[in-house]
């Protein structure tokens, strides 16, 4: 990343990281006190007050920054930017198959989800030879599932949509 | 001597072996392959741990932790990628002596240094841990809650860059080991109504998550990038005897400088083996050859990273802080399946203390007998494409994240926390503060609760204790010596 584009995201992550804070400082009164010893707010009130102080600061260097390279022009070349599109795809597609397969595993079972994911991500991971693809989901599926299920005796979750 | 000889036994039972082999085979895969490190390999073992008996988990988990940071020499040497951090300074004399045709001499030589550094750290550590966790034993809340102040100091250490964002990091993981019951009441806190969260997010999911996972969408970045060609010829393999015995003048004493700096926490074997590096140039008598494929250059560094494993497991086993960030993953490793290192440990499981002890011995002897019979195989492992070894990786981290307890909630929070891992890394926020504030922020809250309880909420009682009072100054000490050298790196870029 160049500084400038360092100096924006600095600005935007220390805003998140600020309001957090302020939501867990603020949440922190709904819990209950105690008069003598250690309070449960006592803990996370020290912990974001810091992470507020800290965020701020992060906040405040970001925007020295950011009026230091003021001026410089943005250098990106177009093979750049076309391939930060293409990762920006392939990382959605990923997340949204991570996430599915949490989703998905209940209904369809270890053995069925699994190769299933682990064939997306080898697509994503630009494997572009059926059957390897084919082999390596099927052949690793199966011997997690035997380590896992036959020796350590795990209880994967089963196929169940019926 | 009895209890020697039984750990010996213990340790040569063919199943526990099995599980040394495992780790120490295993660190030496996954420290060869660029991307993975020792701590992405002891969260692969996760899964693994569940199912044995403690003392095998604590061999395997050590046995990896060596493996790994040896193995990480293998890529310094052949591709000149370092495999792990602490192999940085390999590639500046390996890489020069791989491309001169003598890639198997590099890798032998590293390997017997590795060896050696390894057995000196053990040692030192044997000697070590027991007396220091004899006086630790002492150690009430109060000395407990400064040493935790301490161990969370190691955070400024670890953070990277930016002092900044590490601090950051750091009170963003203590943030959420916040959530969830607290530790002194039981009072449960910020579950935003969710169930699953009244216990707080599983630790080995958000460890797996942060480590594991997000390497995978670090890797996903490469997709597309032309990958490293080497065709290096390996040559013999084995060094001289005079050379070996010209090597020994270094590495010696760059396994003591190791273990030295590995005791300290926050440190690790970067540092130790650039300072090897120079120490071994600035002694040697011909300090032109440094750089150009000297063998002292490689063995320096690869004994003192190598040393640095046997000293970061001396605070980690003695007083329950991590060491570096390979440790700080071994102290959530090793909480997930009830071993909680600390001073108690030594006392109340001497049999499994004893089992590590003769265990990290033997993997020093499988580190090098596994380091020089596969060196005509290494190449190979290196070759192994990207787009086959993550897929399995993540397969591995989902069920890493299920067997704890068999929820796929788990596994759902460790995918999320990868993505977290990714973005924070993306923006150079580290991850492994995250790791040491949601393991170290609990037990500190907790000592400090029961210090209170015992002092009737008197808060001066936090000062009362010298040794306390001594955690707290070496605490400033370290954190000022973060502050002051973060200054020092961002001077150049401010007068330049």
């Amino acid at each position: 990343m160049s500084d400038k584009v360092t100096a924006r995201s600095d600005v935007i992550v220390g805003l998140i990281l600020l309001g957090l804070a302020i939501l867990f400082f603020a949440l922190s009164f709904t819990l209950p006190v105690r008069r003598a010893g250690l309070s449960p707010t006592t803990f996370p009130r020290f912990v974001t007050i810091v992470m507020a102080l800290l965020a701020s600061g992060l906040v405040v260097q970001g925007v020295r920054k950011q009026r230091a390279f003021a001026g410089e022009p943005a250098h990106r070349t177009p093979e750049e930017t076309d391939r930060r599109r293409q990762f920006a795809f392939r990382f959605l597609l990923l997340a949204v198959l991570g996430i599915g397969y949490t989703q998905v595993i209940r209904l369809l079972g270890f053995v069925v989800a699994t190769p299933l994911m682990m064939a997306g991500t080898m697509i994503l991971f630009d494997e572009k030879k059926w059957y390897r693809i084919i082999l390596v989901a099927v052949i690793s599926t199966a011997v997690l599932y035997g380590l896992f299920r036959i020796v350590f005796r795990v209880p994967l979750p089963r196929f169940d949509l019926w | 001597m009895a209890a020697v000889i039984d750990a010996v036994i213990f340790v040569l039972t063919p199943f526990h072996f099995l599980f040394l082999f495992i780790g120490v085979a295993g660190g030496i895969i996954v420290g060869a392959l660029p991307g993975l490190t020792g701590s992405v390999g002891i969260i692969l073992l996760l899964p693994f741990l569940f199912y044995v008996p403690p003392a095998v988990a604590l061999i395997m988990l050590s046995g990896m932790f060596c493996g790994a940071i040896y193995g990480g020499s293998i890529s310094a040497i052949l591709i000149s990628t370092p495999g792990t951090p602490s192999a940085a300074a390999t590639v500046l004399d390996g890489y020069p002596l791989a491309q001169k045709g003598q890639a198997g001499k590099a890798i032998g030589v590293a390997t017997i240094a590795s060896t050696i550094g390894g057995i000196i750290s053990v040692l030192c550590l044997i000697f070590i841990a027991p007396q220091l966790a004899r006086f630790a034993v002492r150690f009430g809340p109060v000395e407990y809650f400064a040493l935790m102040v301490f161990g969370l100091t190691v955070i400024a250490s670890v953070s990277g860059a930016s002092l900044i964002k590490g601090l950051l990091s750091g009170f963003f993981g203590l943030l959420i080991a916040t959530i969830g019951m607290d530790p002194v009441m039981g009072y449960p806190r910020f579950h935003f109504g969710v169930t699953n969260l009244l216990l707080g997010f599983p630790m080995v999911s958000v460890l797996i998550g942060l480590f594991a996972v997000s390497q995978i969408f670090v890797e996903l970045e490469g997709v597309g990038k032309p990958q490293k060609v080497f065709n290096q010829s390996m040559g013999r393999v084995l060094p001289t005897w005079k050379e070996f015995k010209g090597l020994l003048k270094v590495i010696v004493p760059s396994s003591l400088l190791g273990t030295f700096i590995g005791i300290i926490p926050g440190t690790g074997g970067a540092i130790a083996s650039f300072m090897a590096y120079n120490e071994a140039r600035r002694f040697s008598r011909h300090p032109e050859e440094f750089g150009t494929g000297c063998l002292a250059g490689i063995a320096a560094p690869e004994a003192a990273n190598n040393g640095t494993t046997g000293g970061a497991m001396v605070p980690l086993l003695s007083l329950g802080i991590p060491g570096d960030v390979v440790t700080a993953v071994m102290l959530g490793a090793l909480m997930v399946i009830g071993v909680r290192p600390g001073p108690l440990l030594f006392r109340q499981n001497p049999e499994v203390m004893n089992a590590l002890f003769v265990g990290l011995m033997f993997a020093q002897f499988l580190i090098l007998g596994l380091g020089l019979l596969s060196v005509r195989i290494f190449p190979k492992v290196l070759k192994v494409p990207v787009r086959i070894l993550f897929p399995i990786i993540l397969a591995l981290c989902f069920l890493g994240a299920f067997s704890l307890s068999n929820s796929i909630y788990d596994m759902l929070v460790a995918f999320v926390f990868g993505l977290v891992g990714y973005a924070m890394r993306k923006f150079g926020f580290g991850t492994a503060p995250v790791i040491l504030g949601v393991i170290l922020g609990p037990i500190a809250e907790q000592e400090l609760g029961r210090a209170l309880i015992m002092s009737h909420g008197n808060w001066g009682t936090l000062f009362r204790s010298p040794i306390a009072i001594f955690f707290y100054v070496i605490s400033l000490f370290s954190v000022s010596y973060s502050l002051k050298s973060g200054l020092r790196k961002r001077k150049p870029r401010t007068t330049g």
